[in-house]
């Protein structure tokens, strides 16, 4: 009897054993380095590979999947991707804006504002069961994950759905099912998305080690909501070599400055937390601080080693608690800071009428040598592009020769976004300014957001660079190393820089012609009074009986 | 020519105007009315609810409907041949006296010749010699010892005197006696997560991981589908502070809570290293005995703690207990026990079944605002064929019967909580009179108005000109 079966074969579980870890390993590592304007940027990155793990083949919705037995590896987040049969999938949840020219270029560099979500899953086989389809999958995976980070990435629906063919790239690798489509690139982003700690939690819960040791100790909400600029990402992806990886990046910029003339920082003054104790399973755990150029200072503790201008902490039994602190000897002397990013964009709303404006972009290229950029632009579909009216100056002079390729998805009113996906030249030290003129619809009763009256928040616009020559995106060679882990750092940090940079607009606000929400009945029997007056005129008019009446002379 | 007024004036009659003649108005008036009465049925047609009806007599008729399983017991071995008579008494008494418990079991006793016996007439059965295969029937062979209980057998001692207790112990297998409080509601597949907890990781003696992939992998079973994952945690502090019961110097608290004791109610440790947590799940506490660091579970202890998971999961299943006196001859459960379960399961799916298509009537009948879809229709209608095909099939096959009723549960719970039957529930009546009263009563009474005038100027004119007859 099978019944029997199953339970005796429960009795019998522990037959073998092999190695505990079972090709999962866990690595942690925090980078903090000092911004131009004396502020100081950290960046958490928890990694954790599943090596031999694929993805999920859609092909395979329709059969039971396999037992899915997790170390280290968050099942929570396991039975999302299993589930759904996401290849790929990235999400960012930020709050503020991040200043590429004083900050530069962010060590993570998904910095859209609000939550964005976007993932590569193959298309199952045709006409199988609808919910095995890329939309019906997409739709579950918002839900699921708006339930597992306590978010609204669930109201990121068809309307906020887009498909951009140039500005996002995977960062591992597609695997080509014999019998599934292709896979097919979903994004969705949500500016007016609020990051606190409820979304922190869910995030703290996916590590092996929650907050309680190694570096994750670090992440109280206290501070980090206080800073100056905070973020929190997860990305899965996937390659032959490696298996599944999930990466949750926690990234923030602090303000010494805030409360005084120094910007000497310490873990305690940074987080109020210091690392106690190392996470007993990481196979990794270090500490990078980048320390200060042709300026006196004094750090505690020293670093480990010294490499590439960057100090190495490596958490042990040995080094804990740690408590890091930089000391500069010399003020902070505020001084006008360079560009710090290779190109800055500002993008603006204009114009006051309710029906229509011109959205105004200008990117200005302070190198000196010209680039090429993708430009994307997804808006809902409450702002439609006027695409003829689309310029593009420098110093006020046209130059149409400056746009080489254009795509534009128009939006379909109450279902679609649109996309316009432009590749423009940018040419050395100077400022391209593009216009487009925009309408803004009306929107049903039903339509409007909560808080209508603030207005909708339009997703930032993206700014790709691409290499101005035709150089391969990924790097073909691989890296020998006796360091195993060295190697993986390596390898990840390359292909980091192999990513084409993205550099994202802060989000605009556009407030549609709003309604009185508080008088729907006020409406109704306003509508109907004009109604009935114009009908009652109508009918007396056409049924009245019209007799002369004559007044008598006295 | 101009109109001049009869008058002389130069105002012209506005009854010469052809608009103002009494055909025209009338028949203006009449248009209006013609229009809005035209326009009711098509009024009536999208502002209606879809209510498809629902099979309510089919419904109330298999409320009425009873499960019986058949249940044969044949004793062998025996040496007086009134034993089976006398026993078949002793269990209808017990049937009498509690027959809830017994409710949908017909038991019959036979002895060993495939006769049947009951309390008051003799039968010649007219099964297959192999009759001993059917799965509805179970055999009690007299032998002496102690009573074991294996597949559908039962051995025992039978005699005229331990007759009674031969009943007892055939009511104890056949009609457990359950705790429903624990058993885990039915349903078609169980998510089954093994999560290995440490509580501080990084206090040392941790367990680092488990090995108990493989095994069960592909394992299913009869009664239910199973998923199976596992996950290790880290940091997993208690909730309270375990109370201390050594009290010597120099000990940290967390060597305090190694070995880690459960206290019953007396305040006194108790042997058992686990507890239950009622239809969730069960908790199994592991001591490392030694200093361990960061290595797996050994597999001796991983053997120990999933013989403590598998005996909770058969409780959380509801498999029911062997009777105390009787000692088991199988691996893991008898046919008794299985059989047992499957009969409880079964019944319990069809009395909610029943329940809840009598409920989807009882609320339909009485929120008239409710719409009933084509798929509410269609789930009622699939749960009642699966559960008529269930009777045809209960004297067959006991998985067969289980599966047809949980597949009628499942499709009248998918039908009581369609969403669509919400839709227009909280749209009432006085909300619509309020959005249509303000255009409707202002342009009726004009209308209802002129025509009643019109109507009463009609009726005058005909008295009129009647009069003008005579």
């Amino acid at each position: 009897m099978r019944k029997l079966r199953f339970l005796w074969a429960l009795c019998l579980l522990p037959a073998c054993l092999s190695h505990s870890f079972s090709g999962e390993t866990f690595t942690e590592e925090l980078f903090i380095r000092g911004l131009p304007d004396g502020k100081v940027a950290s960046r958490f990155e928890f990694s954790t590979h599943s090596h031999g793990a694929t993805p999920r083949n859609p092909q395979n919705l329709s059969v039971e999947d396999h037992s899915q037995h997790y170390t280290l590896f968050p099942l929570a987040l396991g039975q999302i991707l299993r589930e759904y049969a996401v290849t790929e999938l990235h999400l960012t949840l930020n709050a503020g804006k991040w200043n590429y020219d004083r900050w530069g270029y962010p060590d993570e560099p998904d910095v859209a504002a609000g939550a964005a979500l976007w993932a590569w899953m193959a298309e199952g086989s045709a006409g199988a069961n609808p919910r095995h389809s890329v939309d019906a999958r997409w739709r579950d995976l918002r839900n699921a994950l708006a339930g597992l980070f306590c978010a609204s990435i669930a109201s990121l629906d068809e309307q906020r759905t887009t498909s951009p063919a140039r500005a996002f790239t995977p960062f591992g690798a597609l695997p080509a099912w014999p019998q599934s489509g292709p896979h097919a690139f979903r994004h969705a982003s949500l500016p007016s998305e609020n990051v606190c700690t409820e979304n922190l939690t869910p995030f703290l819960k996916l590590l092996p080690c929650k907050s309680r040791s190694g570096l994750a100790h670090l992440l109280n909400p206290h501070r980090l909501f206080d800073a100056d600029w905070h973020g929190m990402g997860l990305h899965v992806s996937w390659r032959p070599e490696d298996g599944v990886q999930v990466r949750l990046t926690f990234q923030s910029v602090f303000d010494p400055l805030r409360s005084g003339t120094s910007r000497d920082w310490s873990f305690s003054s940074l987080f109020d937390r210091t690392v106690d104790q190392a996470c007993p399973v990481a196979a990794s755990s270090l500490v990078l601080v980048t320390l200060p150029v042709r300026e006196p200072y004094s750090i505690q503790p020293e670093p480990a080693s010294n490499a590439n201008n960057r100090g190495v902490f490596p958490i042990t039994e040995q080094t804990v608690p740690l408590d890091i602190s930089i000391h500069w000897l010399n003020p902070f002397q505020h001084a006008t800071i360079a560009a710090q990013a290779p190109l800055s964009v500002r993008r603006m709303l204009r114009g006051a009428a309710q029906s229509h404006g011109t959205l105004a972009v200008s990117i200005t290229n302070p190198g000196s040598a010209a680039v090429r950029v993708v430009y994307l632009e997804t808006l809902p579909w409450i702002v439609h592009l006027y695409l003829h009216t689309l310029e593009l100056s420098v110093d006020g002079i046209p130059r149409a020769d400056l746009l080489e390729d254009i795509s534009y998805i128009a939006p379909v009113p109450h279902e679609r976004a649109s996309t316009l996906e432009a590749i423009l030249a940018i040419p050395a030290n100077s400022t391209v300014s593009l216009r487009v003129g925009v309408g803004r619809a009306f929107l049903r009763y039903t339509e409007h957001p909560p808080d209508a009256q603030r207005g909708w928040e339009l997703p930032g616009a993206v700014v790709v660079l691409l290499d101005s020559e035709n150089k391969p995106q990924k790097p073909v060679g691989r890296w020998v190393s006796t360091n195993k882990e060295a190697a993986q750092r390596k390898q990840a940090q390359v292909l980091a820089q192999a990513q084409p940079r993205r550099i994202y607009t802060p989000a605009l606000l556009v407030d549609p012609a709003t309604p009185d929400f508080s008088m729907p009945y006020n409406v109704i029997i306003f509508t109907c009074s004009l109604v009935a007056f114009i009908f009652g005129s109508v009918f007396n008019g056409l049924t009245r009986r019209f007799v002369v009446l004559r007044a008598s002379p006295e | 020519m101009p109109h001049i007024h009869p008058d002389g004036t130069k105002l012209r009659d506005p009854s010469s105007l052809f608009y103002q003649s009494e055909y025209i108005r009338r028949l203006i008036i009449g248009s209006y009315w013609l229009v809005i009465i035209a326009a009711v049925p098509l009024w009536w047609h999208i502002t209606s609810i879809q209510r498809l009806s629902l099979p309510t007599s089919r419904v109330r008729a298999q409320a009425g409907n009873q499960l019986h399983f058949p249940v044969q017991i044949q004793l062998e071995g025996i040496q007086d041949a009134s034993l089976p008579a006398s026993l078949q008494r002793l269990v209808d008494d017990r049937i009498r006296r509690s027959p809830q418990a017994w409710k949908g079991l017909d038991v019959k006793v036979n002895d060993q010749n495939g006769v049947c016996v009951t309390a008051t007439t003799w039968e010649l059965l007219t099964h297959p010699p192999d009759a001993n295969k059917r799965l509805d029937s179970y055999t009690v062979r007299s032998t002496e010892g102690v009573p074991l209980a294996s597949e559908r057998h039962l051995a025992y001692p039978v005699r005229t005197e331990t007759l009674p207790m031969l009943a007892d112990t055939l009511s104890a297998l056949l009609v457990p006696p359950t705790d429903t409080h624990r058993v885990a509601p039915y349903s078609p597949r169980y998510r089954l997560a093994f999560t290995l907890l440490n509580e501080d990781a990084a206090a040392g003696r941790a367990i680092s991981g488990w090995d108990i992939s493989g095994a069960i992998a592909h394992s299913l079973s009869i009664l239910h589908n199973f998923t199976i994952e596992s996950q290790v945690q880290f940091h997993a502090p208690l909730a309270f502070s375990p109370l201390s019961l050594d009290h010597g110097y120099g000990l940290t608290p967390e060597d305090l809570t190694v070995p880690l004791l459960i206290l019953d109610s007396n305040g006194v440790p108790s042997s058992s290293d686990a507890f239950l947590l009622p239809q969730w799940g069960g908790i199994v506490i592991y001591s490392p005995t030694e200093q361990q660091h960061n290595v797996p579970l050994p597999p001796s202890a991983l053997n120990s703690v999933f013989s403590t998971f598998a005996s909770q999961l058969l409780g959380l299943l509801g498999v029911p207990n062997l009777p105390p006196d009787v000692h088991m001859n199988a691996p893991v459960l008898t046919g008794w026990q299985l059989d047992a379960l499957l009969r409880r399961r079964t019944l319990e799916n069809v009395q909610n079944a029943q329940d809840t298509l009598k409920s989807i009537v009882k609320l339909v009948d009485q929120i008239e605002n409710m719409p009933v879809g084509l798929d509410v229709k269609g789930d009622v209608q699939n749960s009642l064929t699966a559960l008529d095909q269930m009777y045809a099939s209960a004297s067959t096959s006991l998985n067969e019967t289980l599966h047809q009723s949980a597949d009628a549960l499942t499709l009248a719970s998918r039908a009581f909580f369609n969403p669509g039957m919400l839709a227009l529930l909280y749209f009432p009546a006085e909300h619509k009179y309020a959005v249509y009263t303000p255009l409707f009563a202002s342009a009726m009474i004009p209308l209802a108005a002129a025509a009643a005038k019109e109507i009463a100027a009609w009726r005058r004119q005909r008295r009129e000109a009647a009069q003008v007859v005579q």
